[in-house]
């Protein structure tokens, strides 16, 4: 048993990590010692890390180095808004500080600088200066360029103890004397930290296309200031999206709580939408009550993780719209300049075809507060494919405000009403073993035929047999019954009588019903 | 108590049939097992006084166990019915009043044309919403009950239908025909109530009065078409 983290007390008794848990209890008889736990650790930062994104929109999770995990936010051109850097770190330590998280920060031109300074100087919070990253860590040991364990010791052979050591050193000897690979990296780390060399970052989560954000004074701890700050959310939201022309196909609001977590709702919209009003009513739709609010939250942020370009439609001309100057959630309008709206003398309001984009806007909007209350799953169009097997003749996708294209052949043999899957039924008689059946018991009710017609014979699509099947699929003979009650039926055979997989009797099942 | 209608009951003439289809409709079948006879009804009333070029989709909620009893919609059915399943918006909710709620939501937005939604016992201050929801949206409404109801509700018009015998099919004497129902108009905000028998239209999918004694219904329609192929 080893020692896998320690806090600031028993560091300063002497302890490190690695080091023996006998021996540890040896130097420290009083310590108090759980069991490592890393998967959790790592959860909690990635928690720690979402939390982190009312700070940058780009955070990434560093668990490269055991020991030293933490996170870099990307804070490039972003300090001022926080009132500088130094402003920044102590409005950082003071949140983390609140929600009980101890921290050590540190900002600097590279992240690997910023990595080093923030695990290997005395004082806790460090700002490297502009284009100072050189001096700032040339006294830090060589364990701040996160090297292998090998390449440590060597360069400690070498009596290289502070980054600066390898500065005056020429980079092409450096290279060779740490052969393989960990004498590459010794430069390349070096280079990384002074910045020749650059270095991604990989955020946690996609950094949103656009977002916007409110922090508040005192944190808002029930739903009603929520709901309350929402529209302006929105509406500074909607801003930005229609000066880029562009709509939001996924939206999520993002509450920061107190104790160093988040909590989200997300809705998606079936055609991009830059309207205010839209947002936020399907937003309430999805139920901000699902956002888990904790002891409280003190900042929300509205962002987009898609968005598409949006083509703005003018939907009737009414004599406002003439009055109007570049109104809200109109970024471009067209006006529809055909021949016969322009030539005509009379002044009356031009009735306008039906068809002209009419509708369009509202079903969207329709589709997506289905969409946000029901789920996704739930509302659905229709889609022809090309399969004479009737199950698998049509899909029902998620419905868009567009329709599908008309690929129905009409049906006039086929039922308006099909089981979700085929029940068996029981024939006692037919007229001929391949002919109709003269009366069935369908959910144990007997019927009559009184009228049949068929069959129609649809073959399996061979070219699709399932491989984990026993056995391969059947033909299938549909009839068109109607029994004594002047109700009609859809019913195939599966199975060709002698012909077909002799092992198995052919059997029947119940479709669809006709009107 | 038997709540089917018969076929021997006596006809209206067919001028009588109400062709406007209200705000608001109840359609139930008259047994459970007219259930797709009576969607087909519904529909038929749904796309009765419809514009030919209204592009607008049309909606059908249904409840989880409606679909498990009766089946899904079957969209080429549906063509063959006349009914054009590019404009359907099928909502499966998992529950009736979410199915109610969408409807609601479906026709006061004015994006659909019409819309139909499952439902066993809806309360009459839910279909009184309905009503007015259909009035906002400039769509029709209908609600297909499962079984004959005689408790309240805000519908204008409510049918009872039963399938029936088919008419004789042209070419094939032992083949079911044209489908044929019975709708019973059983109550009637303004009007007196009736009972009709309906005939599939075999160039429309629609169903239409089959005029008078049964299998002289093709007579009274010829002359017309003929008229409006000589201008």
């Amino acid at each position: 048993m080893t020692l896998h983290a320690l806090n600031a007390a028993a560091r300063a008794a002497g302890l490190y990590r690695g080091q023996s848990h006998a021996d540890a209890c040896a130097i420290l008889p009083a310590l108090v010692s759980a069991p490592a736990e890393p998967e959790r650790d790592l959860v909690m930062l990635k928690r720690l890390a979402l939390w982190a994104e009312r700070f940058s929109p780009s955070v990434a999770v560093d668990a490269r180095v055991a020991g030293h995990e933490g996170l870099l936010l990307d804070m490039t051109g972003g300090a001022h808004l926080f009132g500088g850097e130094a402003a920044l770190l102590a409005e950082v330590r003071a949140r983390l500080a609140a929600a009980g998280v101890p921290a050590r920060l540190a900002i600097a031109d590279t992240p690997a600088a910023a990595w080093a300074l923030a695990r290997f100087t005395a004082s806790e919070d460090v700002i490297a200066p502009e284009g100072k990253t050189r001096e700032a860590i040339a006294g830090l040991p060589v364990e701040g360029l996160r090297l292998e364990p090998e390449a440590l010791v060597l360069l400690k052979r070498f009596g290289l103890k502070r980054i600066g050591d390898l500065y005056g050193l020429p980079r092409a000897s450096l290279a060779r004397r740490f052969r393989g690979p960990e004498g590459l990296r010794v430069v390349e780390r070096l280079d990384q930290a002074l910045g020749v060399l650059g270095e991604a970052l990989t955020p946690e989560r996609p950094p949103p296309a656009y977002r916007v954000w409110s922090p508040f004074a005192e944190p808002l701890m029930d739903m009603a200031g929520v709901d309350f700050h929402l529209p302006r959310l929105a509406r500074a939201l909607s801003a930005q999206l229609v000066q880029a022309g562009q709509g939001a196909r996924r939206l999520s609001l993002i509450g920061y709580r107190v104790d160093g977590r988040t909590t989200a709702i997300e809705a998606g919209l079936s055609a991009p939408s830059a309207s205010a009003e839209h947002l936020v009513r399907l937003l309430r739709q999805k139920g901000l009550e699902h956002l888990d609010l904790g002891f409280g939250i003190d900042a929300m942020m509205l962002s987009v993780g898609k968005a598409e370009g949006v083509e703005v439609r003018q939907n009737t001309l009414s004599p406002p719209f003439a009055g109007r100057g570049q109104g809200e959630g109109a970024s471009r309008r067209i006006l529809p300049l055909r021949k016969d709206h322009v030539t005509r003398t009379d002044p009356s309001p031009c009735p306008l075809p039906t068809a002209w984009g009419e509708g369009s806007a509202d079903l969207a909007t329709l589709i997506d507060r289905l969409q946000a209350k029901l789920g996704e799953g739930a509302v659905l169009r229709p889609q022809a494919r090309e399969s004479w097997v009737p199950e698998r003749g049509e899909t029902w996708a998620p419905a868009g405000p567009e329709a599908p294209e008309a690929g129905f052949d009409l049906g006039r043999d086929r039922p308006i009403l099909l089981l979700e899957r085929p029940e068996e039924v029981n024939i006692p008689v037919t007229e001929l073993p391949d002919g109709a059946p003269r009366q069935f018991t369908w959910r144990r009710v007997q019927h009559q035929v009184v009228r049949a017609e068929g069959p129609e014979r649809l073959n399996a699509e061979w070219w699709r047999a399932d491989p984990h099947a026993s056995k391969p699929a059947r033909t299938r003979d549909y009839y068109r019954l109607e029994d004594d009650q002047g109700r009609r039926y859809w019913l195939f055979r599966e199975g060709l009588y002698a012909r077909e997989d002799a092992d198995r009797a052919p059997s029947w099942w119940m479709h669809g019903v006709f009107a | 108590m038997d709540l089917s209608p018969t076929l021997n009951a006596p006809c209206l003439a067919p001028d009588l049939y109400p062709e406007v289809c209200e705000p608001l409709e109840e359609v139930g079948a008259a047994r459970p097992a007219d259930a797709a006879a009576a969607l087909a009804f519904a529909l038929s009333r749904l796309a009765q006084n419809e514009s030919g070029d209204d592009p607008r989709p049309w909606v059908m909620a249904t409840t989880p166990v409606w679909l498990r009893e009766r089946g899904r919609p079957f969209a080429r059915g549906l063509a063959g019915m006349g009914a054009a399943p590019e404009r359907l918006i099928w909502i499966r909710a998992a529950k009736e009043i979410e199915a109610l709620w969408a409807l609601e939501e479906a026709l006061k937005s004015g994006a659909v044309a019409g819309g139909l939604v499952t439902a066993e016992q809806p309360a009459f201050v839910m279909t009184r919403r309905l009503d007015f929801a259909a009035r906002a949206g400039g769509a029709r409404g209908v609600v297909l009950r499962a079984g004959p109801a005689l408790d309240l509700s805000a519908a204008r018009m409510r049918w009872r239908i039963a399938a029936g015998p088919s008419a004789p099919a042209q070419f094939d004497e032992a083949a079911p025909g044209p489908a044929r129902l019975v709708a019973e108009l059983v109550r009637r905000r303004s009007g007196p109530p009736g009972i009709w028998e309906l005939e599939q239209d075999d160039e429309t999918g629609g169903f239409r009065v089959v005029p008078g004694l049964a299998d002289h219904g093709l007579a009274e329609t010829r002359p017309d078409r003929r008229k409006t192929a000589a201008v």
